[in-house]
């Protein structure tokens, strides 16, 4: 069922830009529309494009913010969402524990 | 004869009916609602759009591009690895492979961790088990990440909790007894659930989501709305769900309150304003899908309420559409055809922020 | 009583007034009794036994469809939740029960509606005893299928169809 709801209406995660609109939502209480504008415009894109996976993929790699594919080299768990903070201009918590761990 | 269309029971059998009793279906659900809540019914226009979702002729429908949302998930990985009558498909792997496969090959937007028992007080004994879970969990995966069980305060009567069955004393007629038992047991609850976020956040944990809040009763409700208020005090940036158990919170007490409101009785237009005061980011409301009724009933339905909601809300709204709610069959394998309308109809006519 | 029933279910009156006014009838009744013609006022409507069947723990929304039939004028027996099959059978002789509730929220312990139908077959009372299933997972489609005598949706509407088979 999340398949198909997913498919039906989803923003596809990181196969776009769904857990960077989500994240906005949880982290700024953002409606739907702002949220998308807000990533929309810290991407430079158009907020269609955000579930667009032409685009995402592209985009996704050269800002290293986590691709769906296991790409050698990529960021990967929290070292994407350290990228992905530094582009929203948000903290993540477990980015905030890691930072504490290596200071 | 009239041509006919198929569509679905609420408990998922496969019925077919004429354009005009479909529609008729759907203007009786959203009276239903519009009675029940004392809110407007959907207009005409949004009526006919529900009918053209319904009698589609393709067996999957979507939203029009552009108009997609997050879709988060609840319950855990336990729908890879649970095999136990809670939904799961009983595939061996790691609660750290489901949450991944969740997000590497659903697409899912975030994600949650949550324990096979799936309620909070028996998370207290395992903590530890969960804090290296979600440590490892936050350290592989890139999709916001909570923590998710339902505050279930049934686990806080007799005989599985230290209080009193609030059903057993209101059949005595004891009434004040069975009133302070609830309010004994919410508060108990309220320790539980803020003492278990406080070790998941300090593990780097995303946030957490209170899943069927008020699935016993008004007690339930006060123990969430305040455990999200004294979460929200000590972590400011945590992000917080709260997500319904249906849509009339039912007063197994009657009196209690949340910031001078009665939360017996409460539909889900004006439960979403309790839970931005307390704290969370987003709320879940919920509409429970009746089994006797056709999905055409049940889609009206759900969606009358679940945009009053919306409309109500000042935090986005992410619609609860497992099976048995949101319109959608009360079937463990949810046919295709009724989730997919449902979702569609739940972002363009109700306007939800995420599912 | 119907009334309140009517309001428990749209919301506007909870289990603490359903339990007062249940109350209240029945002081009320006790009052009238020496008015009424012998013993009318006070008969009860059928006895119902109602739990939750074995290996199921919830137990709330079961409690609420006891309270809703007590406060109908039923003489209600709730035993409980993850009640063994057998003990459905033995409470319905002793109190010599006009109906059973069978509630179930999981999938996996629905069956034990199925199967307390046949302990009931097995013991020769089933034309004896009506059955009503009940919870999540039951509809009334499964009702059909196991042999009950009715599927209800929600506590208010238990009391109709107990109403209906028994009166």
């Amino acid at each position: 069922m999340p398949i198909a709801h997913i498919m039906a209406s989803g923003m596809t995660g990181m196969r776009a830009a769904g857990d960077l609109v989500a994240r906005m939502q949880f982290s700024k209480s953002m409606r739907i529309g702002d949220a998308k504008d807000f990533v929309s415009k810290k991407l430079g894109v158009s907020n269609a494009d955000l579930s667009d996976e032409y685009v995402m993929r592209e985009i996704r790699e050269e800002l290293d913010i986590g691709v769906i594919t296991s790409v050698p080299g990529c960021a990967k768990g929290i070292a994407a969402k350290m990228n992905i903070e530094k582009l929203l201009g948000i903290n993540i918590n477990c980015c905030d524990k890691f930072r504490e761990t290596i200071a | 004869m009239a041509t006919e269309y198929f569509l679905r029971m609420g408990d998922g059998a496969k019925i077919f009916m004429s354009k005009e009793d479909i529609m008729a279906d759907i203007e009786a659900g959203c009276a239903d609602a519009a009675d029940l809540g004392d809110i407007p019914s959907l207009s005409e226009d949004e009526m006919e759009k529900m009918l053209d979702i319904i009698t589609s002729p393709g067996r999957i429908v979507g939203v029009e591009p552009g108009m997609e949302v997050p879709v988060t998930h609840d319950i855990g990985a336990i729908r890879i690895d649970g095999d136990q009558g809670n939904s799961g498909v009983g595939i061996p792997a790691s609660r750290l492979v489901g949450s991944m496969i969740h997000e590497r090959a659903f697409g899912a937007d975030t994600m949650e961790l949550g324990h096979i028992d799936y309620s909070y007080k028996p998370v207290k004994p395992v903590i530890s088990q969960e804090q290296q879970t979600m440590e490892v969990c936050q350290q592989n995966m890139v999709i916001p990440m909570l923590y998710g069980a339902m505050p279930n305060m049934g686990l806080y009567y007799t005989p599985d909790g230290p209080f009193e069955n609030p059903g057993d004393l209101m059949k005595a007629f004891k009434i004040s007894e069975a009133q302070e038992s609830i309010k004994s047991a919410g508060d108990h609850g309220i320790r539980d659930m803020v003492w278990i976020m406080q070790r998941l956040q300090h593990v780097g944990c995303d946030g957490v989501n209170f899943d069927t809040i008020g699935a016993a009763g008004d007690g339930d409700m006060y123990a969430s709305l305040n455990s999200i208020e004294a979460l929200r005090k000590e972590f400011p940036n945590m992000y917080i769900n709260a997500g319904m158990a249906g849509e009339l919170v039912l007063g197994m007490h009657g009196e209690l309150e949340y910031d001078g409101t009665v939360l017996a009785g409460l539909w889900p237009h004006q439960q979403v304003g309790l839970a931005a005061k307390a704290g969370a980011n987003i709320f879940g409301p919920v509409c429970n899908t009746n089994t006797s009724k056709t999905s055409a009933w049940n889609l009206g339905r759900s969606v009358t309420f679940m945009k009053s909601a919306v409309e109500a809300s000042p935090i986005p709204c992410h619609v609860d559409m497992g099976m048995g709610v949101g319109g959608i069959p009360m079937l463990e394998t949810p046919p295709i055809d009724a989730v997919t309308r449902a979702s569609k109809a739940m972002v363009e006519i109700a306007g939800v922020d995420g599912i | 009583m119907n009334q309140v029933g009517v309001l428990f279910e749209r919301g506007k009156l909870f289990l603490p007034h359903v339990m007062m006014a249940a109350d209240a009838m029945s002081a009320g009744v006790e009052l009238l009794q020496d008015e009424l013609a012998s013993g009318e006022g006070s008969a009860k409507l059928g006895v119902i036994v109602n739990g939750t069947v074995e290996g199921d723990v919830h137990d709330i929304g079961k409690a609420i469809v006891s309270t809703m039939l007590q406060a109908a004028g039923f003489e209600v027996h709730d035993i409980g939740r993850d009640v063994p099959l057998q003990n459905f059978i033995d409470k319905i002789k002793e109190t010599n029960a006009d109906m059973v509730g069978l509630s179930a929220l999981m999938t996996t312990t629905l069956q034990g509606q199925k199967e307390v139908i046949e302990l009931l077959k097995e013991n020769g009372m089933r034309d004896d005893v009506k059955v009503m299933v009940g919870g999540a997972p039951a509809t009334d489609a499964w009702a059909k299928k196991i042999g009950a005598d009715c599927y209800a949706e929600n506590a208010s509407e238990a009391v109709v169809k107990a109403k209906e088979l028994l009166l």
